[in-house]
């Protein structure tokens, strides 16, 4: 038996970009931007180890694990939407793009509730400096998710009128490339915030 | 194995990474173990996003390496700014 995945005709090339030039230049201005943000939480927790000790502790572990699971596998279904794609089955593209669709309305469903849990135990921005880098982190991952799902309403109607095909599908790659960058974000944000003390 | 079967596997390993890394949180004491293992499971993760999910591993060779430096120097950066918090913020203090 193989250990590795072996090619199909229905893999992607070699050395080729995958989606298009466009939505790779903003991937890494994204990951640039939160590489600065990632800067500030290390230098805020340099100068406040303490704050950064307690903080995590008072927030939801289970509201960030729940997030942390939903956007694995909304990057899981995306991955599938394509793969289904490929092998020239639109309809069961479109169930997994649905699939995605429900992940990121749970991703955000949770934070509603993880936001209204903090108010209730005392804890708002301007409760220390952790909190301060915690809101300004999660919003910022937000707003991206937020934009992921334009993209992915568009994609999903792009898919039900038949616009993609097994060979040429760029729209549908360049918004799963988008939607793992912004998964890999959050497994950044995760360990940051929640287990790290 | 297929791809379809390879990343079936790798979400299900994500998942327990995941489930692992929040019961570690959850139970032990802080320390520079746990934050190494912390770091290496980001380091992992994002490997396995990077090269399977985002399938960089066989693309274009300067998007995958500037993705996967990413997940080889964030959690460097964690385990260093631990060993090293207060010269961090010896040379930030303005």
């Amino acid at each position: 038996m193989l250990l590795t995945a072996t090619r199909s005709e229905q893999d992607p090339a070699e050395g080729r970009i995958p989606g298009n030039k466009g939505i790779w230049a903003g991937i890494l201005s994204e990951m640039t931007e939160f590489a600065l943000l990632f800067g500030v939480y290390f230098i805020a927790r340099a100068h406040f180890p303490e704050d950064f000790r307690a903080g995590p502790l008072q927030l939801s572990l289970f509201a960030g694990t729940l997030n942390t699971i939903l956007m694995i596998s909304g990057s899981y279904f995306v991955a599938n939407a394509v793969i289904a794609m490929r092998q020239n089955r639109p309809e069961i593209s479109l169930r997994w793009l649905i699939l995605v669709l429900l992940a990121a309305c749970g991703y955000f469903v949770t934070k509603y509730f993880e936001f209204r849990w903090n108010v209730d135990h005392g804890v708002t921005g301007r409760t220390g400096i952790f909190f301060t880098v915690y809101y300004y982190l999660t919003f910022t991952h937000m707003v991206h998710v937020l934009w992921g799902i334009i993209g992915l309403l568009w994609v999903m109607a792009r898919t039900r009128t038949g616009a993609y095909s097994p060979q040429d599908h760029e729209g549908m790659e360049a918004f799963a490339s988008y939607w793992h960058a912004t998964d890999l974000v959050w497994l950044i944000i995760f360990p940051l915030l929640y287990l790290l003390h | 194995m297929t791809h379809k079967r390879l990343i079936d596997l790798l979400w299900l390993l994500l998942v327990a990474l995941t489930l692992a890394g929040s019961y570690l949180g959850e139970t032990t004491e802080p320390g520079l173990a746990i934050t190494l293992i912390i770091a290496l499971t980001v380091a992992i993760k994002g490997r396995i996003i990077v090269d399977h999910f985002m399938e960089l591993k066989t693309a274009n060779r300067m998007i995958r390496n500037l993705m996967r430096a990413y997940f080889y120097v964030l959690p460097l950066v964690i385990v260093l700014t631990t060993l090293f918090g207060d010269w961090l913020a010896r040379l930030t203090t303005l």
